[in-house]
């Protein structure tokens, strides 16, 4: 690994800045406080898809485990419970495990934010009005971003909403019985010729999610949110009182997923038997074992207000606004 | 040789639904739902096609053992580069369309490793860096040193790469030829 410099990307980065910028000035508009946060933490909430950046502090003889924070989650929830009201982060988020790419980096740039007293489609219209807000302003003609190539053209007045039933239908030609029985869609997926053999749901799942699905989403003209996916894909989200799917949403541009949403799980032994669940699929595929973040269920158990929040990669989000096609593009210093 | 997904490389040889297949792009990725994923992007030797495909990253593929043997380049016509090996003097071509620009970075004489399997050529493996010769080079415009950091120039093979400004006519310049990126000059 090393540092790179990329001066020739100054002005994508100014732009990037620019974007940041327009993002927090229409969350402080609209009343959501930020909030500035630790990226060091010695307990974390379980997450079996995810691996961490393990460290240490060290003090004469004394040594401490400390994790960089793969989210903000566990700090805006705990504020959230003590009645902070509507608030987000805008920082960097650390995830091992992924591979430098066009789209990915093991240290992002996220956006959390939490809004109370609302579910995951309230979200969804509050982000629609922020990406027409910023959209707006960056295409605007007394705008310092000058776009040279404008490969795509966004319409932001509305979303293309689609389920996850809905998607698995009509791109994969999976039906809703076939998507919730784990026997079945294990049986199509097969047919498909797909290798399922020593494979779970979930694997195959999200194979199929990605190979099949993904790739139609966000690309008719305006941004897709898709909707509602299994209980299997709850993590911390509310599940819907049809007892299959969760409150969950994700939203894509041309086919990059640019954030995950959800109207938050407030239930505190629900979230304890799901953590139990991740903490054990953690332990399963050897991932590195962080002590549990038991605050967490202490705040839930306080009394989390009904609330939905959403978190965005706003490098993503910034490299669809600025047409390009790497978030490398926006970064002036990059460590690869 | 059955190997992990997770594993896979950009320039190995797979068998995929029984057809030989040369991966391009390989990226792993962590969806976020359920676990690690690889996403590929793979080239058919046959059909001269590329899919993307995703694997699960414990997913085992078969890699295929496909031989690599140093071969003189030759010269290129419309379609096909032609490749000889200097210790049997036999001729090999191999489809341009295979070797994704790399004829744009290769001059007469170079050294490079072709595919081969079943002795049939399939494509090039791509060198770690090219030197090439600069033959045009525009002066140095002042001005705006953030864009103008970097300047187009020709290389005696045609091909246009982006420079530091120093960088004048008869200069060597060190060249990854999968990227097309400058990566020094040579001597001095």
């Amino acid at each position: 690994m090393k540092i790179i410099i990329n001066s020739e990307n100054l002005k994508n980065h100014k732009n990037y800045i620019f974007i940041l910028q327009l993002i927090e000035k229409f969350l402080q508009e609209k009343g959501y406080q930020k909030i500035d946060l630790p990226v060091l933490s010695p307990v974390l909430i379980p997450e079996s898809y995810l691996e961490l950046f393990e460290t240490e502090f060290k003090y004469f003889n004394k040594r401490k485990k400390l994790y960089l924070t793969p989210s903000p989650e566990l700090f805006l929830k705990r504020l959230l419970a003590y009645g902070i009201g509507n608030c987000y982060y805008l920082g960097k988020s650390f995830r091992n495990n992924d591979l430098p790419s066009s789209l990915h980096s093991f240290e992002f740039t996220m956006l959390e934010f939490y809004k109370v007293k609302t579910n995951y489609m309230d979200i969804a219209d509050e982000l629609l009005e922020m990406l027409r807000y910023v959209n707006k302003k960056v295409k605007s003609e007394k705008s310092k971003v000058k776009i040279e190539s404008q490969k795509l053209k966004i319409n932001f007045n509305k979303w293309e909403k689609i389920s996850v039933v809905q998607a698995f239908e009509k791109y994969a030609g999976i039906s809703e019985n076939e998507l919730f029985d784990h026997n079945l869609f294990l049986k199509k997926a097969k047919k498909k010729g797909y290798q399922i053999e020593k494979f779970s749901y979930e694997d195959i799942w999200s194979q199929i999610y990605v190979q099949e699905v993904e790739t139609h989403l966000g690309k008719n003209g305006c941004p897709t949110l898709i909707y509602d996916y299994p209980k299997e894909f709850a993590a911390l989200a509310k599940l819907n009182p049809d007892g299959k799917t969760a409150q969950r949403f994700e939203f894509y541009i041309d086919g990059i997923e640019l954030g995950d949403c959800y109207t938050e799980l407030t239930d505190w032994k629900e979230q304890v038997d799901r953590f139990r669940e991740e903490y054990l699929e953690r332990k399963k595929h050897k991932k590195i074992n962080h002590p549990i973040d038991k605050g967490f269920i202490e705040a839930l158990k306080y009394g989390l207000p009904n609330c939905a929040g959403i978190a965005i990669g706003v490098e993503r989000l910034a490299m669809v606004f600025l047409n390009l096609d790497s978030i490398n593009q926006l970064k002036v210093i990059n460590i690869q | 040789m059955k190997i992990n997904a997770g594993n896979l490389k950009k320039g190995d040889f797979i068998n995929y639904q029984n057809d030989i297949w040369q991966v391009q792009k390989a990226e792993f990725y962590s969806p976020g739902k359920g676990s690690a994923l690889m996403k590929t992007k793979i080239w058919n030797v046959k059909s001269q096609k590329n899919i993307d495909v995703t694997f699960k990253s414990m997913e085992e593929i078969e890699v295929v053992d496909v031989e690599s043997r140093l071969m003189v380049f030759l010269y290129k016509d419309n379609d096909n580069l032609y490749f000889m090996d200097e210790k049997t003097y036999n001729q090999y071509q191999v489809l341009l369309s295979s070797v994704s620009g790399l004829e744009k970075y290769l001059k007469e004489g170079d050294k490079v490793y072709v595919y081969l399997y079943d002795e049939k050529p399939l494509s090039v493996r791509p060198p770690l860096s090219v030197r090439l010769k600069v033959i045009e080079a525009e002066d140095v415009v002042k001005g705006d040193t953030v864009s103008g950091a970097k300047k187009p120039v020709k290389l005696e093979t045609g091909a246009i790469i982006m420079v530091p400004l120093f960088i004048k006519i008869g200069d060597i310049v060190i060249v990854n030829p999968e990227t097309g990126e400058y990566a020094g000059r040579e001597g001095n």
